[in-house]
């Protein structure tokens, strides 16, 4: 008899045990709510995963804002101290998504900004847009952030606003780039079966009706599945046409295996425009010898004639400070997160109060000139879009490695071409 | 001193107490819209489709002895009925539902035709490719977004907030309970006889007479349209969809993760490793990586040493069944034998 108890006993702790440790962490606490006088601001990216180098700046710039706002933003004359509430999207747009309901239900923030392809960007918009909460994104080029998330281009979004350019520009810049150089304007096509691949390869909004009307003829085998490792039959379809010209728009691993099969079946291209592979000094130099001469699209450089809103800063210095700061080479996502607080905290400052409804709207009356240049909504090419400056660039091996050179402005003349570009000598 | 006649029971003191709280845990979670906050709402949500997830592979590969690793080719599919029924047809999200547990299970078909005539290792790897093909069928698919994916928010759109989060919620909960319900029911009855002779020696329950090919459809189909329903529900919760998302093999890794930390082949198992799986994941999830790296350590520690689960060790130390499916006889001197 006595033996029965202590199992019940037993079994009354066990049970309770268990009980208490996961309705301790499952049930939201409620000293976590934050004081009164504290603004939130949530932040989604990618810091781990295969778009990782896309957050790289992120400490960084966290650390910046964190000083630039020590004394607090002033809302509807009230000081707010301001919090920044990070979260990893493990490069994972499922991880996105519950990360930013995370943010709105729990963490209860005032305004979400994110960053960096859309796999980010869209699953954190379409969260916000559906819950209330005003979202400021960027890094993700608009045709697939828009049109990616249904968006209709007469009534767009209620709560989601986005800046960067559009396929317009990126094509823009690439022909312009290509007519610089005496070539047989055949150009290979590398895109990928991804949100990215699928609208720069769209017959209608991407790559090839623009380029026939410039007289390039396209050689496009259709989507790859990345990610991919044997590129030979590209490579045998491009030697087969006489393609001088590779454009595309794929992740580094997969540039890398192109690029070195290429080299190894001695296929020779005069140019290599490759966006998102090489727009990271990182992935670069893992290139060797042949990252010389690769060109791509650049949306932001040490020589962008624009500064900060928020601290002041030249796009030089920013350059600066960080590779001071961290003894890495500058790269573009830097000058866009800064952006994204700039366009955050400018917009918190003119709301009337911290109302969703009072920031939305002092987000939509954005005019702002930031270090990624001119934001402003009210002009994009779709409602709750603006559009930022695109030039192109080359990487050309100096004294200290290789590094990205602006050789193209035909879009954007504000920006100061720096070299001339050059077919790749291999 | 008298022998009373042995009477086989089926139902423990534990298994009473824990209906009467289980009831109450049921009336509350109904009842949740009116007094939890969203962000615990969404909690609930994510924690009953996961254990109707868990309860899915527990019922396929504890008791049917089919260790699938491609149940995401059934959750991805049922998040994709999201956007050929409700993007392009327009039905309403939560009817989607059961509807795309009755897709996937017919899709199943097919599929379960071709697995069977594998067994162990290549029926496992088997189920993988399967998903892979899925996957890769839908990312080809350009109607349904290709490669790229796309959002499902307009056809939440216009149902309000409230109505919406507490509709999910308890859909959610008759996922999560119903799935828990059902298994145990399943082995309570007839079938589960079968089941349970089945899971513990292929060749002795066929020779028992028992058509383990039947036994083995049954539990493939259930756990088909178990998946596609909860993949239905859960990117109505995400909002947005993807191949690379909804077919991720992370979903099989959780539902396996899972039953083997909660106990294998129990129906308690799954609900307790749910919770080990939320607390760790509450307690972790901001050390990045590293939090990957844990699981996985937890995950080989119980293979190795506590291959019953934590279910498994406290059931068999404190002789607790919440979910009793095992006829017992009780008073042969007092003492009881397990049949």
């Amino acid at each position: 008899m006595s033996n029965q108890f202590e199992v019940d006993n037993g079994r009354r702790n066990v049970v309770k045990a268990l009980g208490g440790l996961a309705a301790g962490t499952l049930l939201p606490a409620p000293w976590v709510h934050a004081a009164p006088n504290t603004i939130k601001i949530g932040y989604v990216s990618p810091q781990t995963g295969p778009l990782a180098v896309f957050a790289e700046p992120d400490a960084f710039t966290l650390g910046e804002m964190k000083k630039a706002l020590a004394g607090g933003i002033k809302v509807g004359g009230k000081t707010y101290a301001v919090e920044f509430v990070v979260k990893d999207s493990q490069s994972n747009s499922n991880r996105a998504a519950d990360a930013t309901s995370e943010l709105i239900l729990k963490d209860k923030v005032n305004i979400v900004v994110a960053g960096s392809t859309p796999a980010t960007t869209n699953p954190v918009a379409d969260q916000c847009e559906l819950n209330g909460v005003p979202c400021v994104t960027n890094d993700t080029p608009w045709q697939p952030h828009f049109f990616g998330r249904g968006g209709n281009p007469k009534t767009g979004f209620e709560w989601t606003y986005h800046f960067f350019w559009g396929l317009e520009d990126v094509i823009g810049v690439f022909t312009s780039l290509w007519g610089q150089l005496p070539t047989n304007k055949v150009v290979g096509a590398l895109f990928p079966n991804d949100s990215d691949g699928n609208a720069w390869g769209d017959a209608k909004l991407g790559f090839p009706p623009v380029l026939a009307q410039k007289g390039f003829k396209l050689v496009d085998k259709g989507r790859f599945q990345s990610p991919a490792d044997d590129f030979s039959a590209y490579i045998a379809e491009f030697k087969k046409n006489n393609v001088e010209i590779v454009t595309g728009v794929l992740p580094p691993p997969d540039f890398a295996n192109f690029w070195a099969q290429a080299g190894q079946q001695g296929f020779k291209p005069k140019i290599v425009t490759a966006a998102k592979a090489t727009e990271f000094p990182a992935a670069v130099q893992s290139f060797g010898p042949r990252a010389n001469g690769l060109s791509v699209e650049v949306w932001w450089s040490p020589v962008h004639p624009f500064s900060s809103s928020l601290t002041g800063v030249s796009s030089a210095q920013l350059a600066a400070a960080y590779t001071q700061a961290t003894g890495r080479p500058w790269a573009m996502p830097l000058a866009f997160k800064h952006s994204l607080f700039e366009v955050a905290i400018d917009a918190l400052k003119r709301a009337a109060d911290l109302k969703p409804e009072s920031i939305r709207n002092a987000i939509r009356d954005t005019n702002l000139n930031t270090i990624v240049g001119p934001v402003n909504f009210r002009k994009g090419p779709v409602p709750n879009v603006a559009k930022t400056p695109l030039v192109g660039g080359q990487w050309k091996k100096t004294a200290k490695g290789f590094e990205l050179v602006v050789v193209e402005n035909s879009l954007a003349p504000a920006v100061p071409v720096k070299d001339k570009f050059e077919v790749i000598k291999a | 001193m008298t022998i009373s006649a042995p009477t086989v029971e089926r139902s423990t003191r534990a298994s009473l107490a824990g209906s009467v709280v289980g009831l109450a845990v049921l009336a509350a979670i109904i009842a949740a819209p009116w007094w939890a906050e969203r962000a615990s709402q969404r909690l609930l949500i994510e924690f009953l489709y996961t254990l109707a997830l868990a309860q899915m592979w527990n019922l396929l590969a504890g008791y049917g002895g089919l260790l699938s690793v491609g149940q995401q080719g059934f959750v991805g599919l049922g998040g994709y009925c999201l956007v050929v029924l409700g993007l392009q047809m327009g039905l309403n999200p939560f009817l989607i539902v059961p509807l795309a547990g009755v897709v996937t299970a017919i899709v199943a078909v097919p599929t379960g035709a071709l697995l069977f005539r594998l067994r162990g290792a290549y029926f496992a790897v088997s189920t993988w490719v399967v998903a892979e093909v899925l996957r890769l069928l839908v990312a080809n698919t350009a109607s349904v977004g290709g490669g790229s994916g796309t959002s499902i928010t307009q056809t939440v759109r216009g149902i309000p907030a409230w109505w919406r989060e507490s509709t999910t919620l308890w859909i959610a909960l008759a996922l999560g309970a119903g799935a828990t319900l059902a298994v145990y029911f399943l082995l309570r009855s007839r079938h589960g006889l079968a089941l349970t002779a089945v899971r513990d020696s292929e060749a002795a329950a066929e020779s028992l007479g028992v058509s383990v090919d039947r036994v083995k459809w049954y539990v493939y189909l259930a756990s088909a349209a178990g998946c596609g329903m909860a993949g239905a529900l859960i990117f109505i919760t995400k909002l947005r969809i993807a191949p690379e998302a909804a077919f991720s093999l992370d979903w099989t890794a959780t539902m396996f993760f899972i039953v083997i930390i909660g106990g294998i082949g129990t129906i308690e198992g799954p609900i307790v490793g749910a919770l080990i799986y939320f607390v760790l994941r509450e307690l972790l999830s901001d050390y990045g990586s590293g939090y990957m790296i844990v699981l996985g350590g937890v995950a080989v520690v119980f293979m190795l040493w506590i291959p019953r689960g934590v279910w498994g060790l406290i059931s068999s130390r404190l002789d607790l069944h919440f979910f009793p499916v095992q006829r017992r006889v009780r008073n042969l001197d007092d003492k009881e034998m397990r049949s």
